[in-house]
């Protein structure tokens, strides 16, 4: 629960915009308290990330909400930690982790197409645009593009 | 697989324990009831209330206490939840309860609520117990009142907005 002061910051920030935010606290809370919850309820969810030296420095994580059609691989890094590779880093980590670990064929990302950072990202880690990848319920081409990551043969 | 650490309280009725998945569908039902679920928190999207569902697990995780699923005995199904909610914001722990359709006015949430405060003060240790209630919700204040609690103050909830804390007696008063 020590990372939740810092994603507060983030989540009350503009930055916070391609995340779903900006959220308030309360609602906050919610939202890392169903990522606990998703561990036990699916069996896979969301990781902290740290540097050795123990600092928070963002999130990555595996996600299905029931409004999601596929399995998600999805990050976000701290402001300050941002430019250092992180979110490559532990994105690879977690996409080893689920191909390993929950067999799966393919997993995806969801992004803003404006979102450009974030599709760099996803591009740069192998993952390839999937027009005819289903969105998660309610949302739009406008708002939401869909990466496809797959399992390497 | 047991997804929480939550005990197995036994009633005359009912079974309180902690939430499965397959009390995902009885929750969504009653949350997306507006007339049921507007006194505590009515969530007219699935996705939405799926994720309450994980995050009353994650709430297990997080303070070792959560929402039980009530169980009736007859039926074996999720008659409502009850326990202890402590999410960001709240002014204290609180009890709380809800009741399904189908399970109101047979004394079910007063039974439950008995036993879950009950386990609140002897097992985890709780010294006093709020319960938040929003003023239009007749049937809640009604049955705090018999429970013994007291209204104590007028509050604005991050949640809920103006909000009636009630206040139930200490585990010595009810000894």
């Amino acid at each position: 629960m020590s990372d939740f002061a810092p994603l507060g910051e983030l989540f009350a920030s503009e930055r916070s915009v391609y995340m779903g935010g900006p959220i308030d606290r309360q609602k906050l809370w919610y939202w890392v308290a169903g990522e606990v919850g998703s561990w036990s309820l699916q069996g896979f969810g969301s990781w902290g990330i740290e540097t050795h030296d123990g600092s928070f420095v963002g999130q990555v994580g595996i996600n299905k909400p029931s409004h999601f059609p596929e399995v998600e691989l999805g990050y976000l890094i701290m402001p300050e930690f941002e430019g250092m590779g992180i979110a490559f880093e532990a994105a690879q980590a977690a996409r080893a982790w689920a191909f390993e670990e929950l067999k799966l064929e393919s997993l995806v990302s969801y992004i803003d197409p404006k979102n450009v950072r974030s599709i760099a990202l996803a591009t740069r880690l192998g993952g390839v645009i999937d027009p005819d990848g289903s969105l998660p319920d309610g949302e739009t081409a406008q708002e939401t593009a869909v990466y496809r990551h797959r399992r390497a043969a | 697989m047991t997804l929480t650490n939550a005990p197995r309280l036994e009633t005359d009725n009912l079974i309180l324990r902690g939430p499965e998945m397959a009390d995902v569908e009885a929750f969504i039902a009653f949350s997306a009831d507006e007339a049921r679920s507007i006194g505590f928190g009515y969530i007219p999207q699935r996705d939405e209330a799926w994720r309450w569902f994980a995050l009353n697990i994650g709430h297990w995780h997080i303070h070792g206490y959560g929402y039980l699923t009530i169980e009736d005995k007859v039926t074996g199904k999720p008659a409502g939840i009850c326990g202890i909610w402590n999410p960001e914001g709240w002014p204290e722990p609180e009890l709380g309860w809800v009741v399904y359709e189908g399970y109101e006015g047979k004394g079910i949430a007063y039974e439950a609520a008995l036993a879950a405060r009950a386990w609140a003060y002897s097992d985890l240790g709780f010294t006093t117990m709020t319960s938040n209630i929003v003023p239009s919700n007749t049937r809640s204040i009604a049955l705090a009142k018999r429970l013994g609690a007291t209204f104590e103050r007028e509050y604005d909830n991050v949640q809920m907005g103006l909000d009636h804390l009630y206040r139930h007696p200490a585990p010595e008063a009810l000894l």
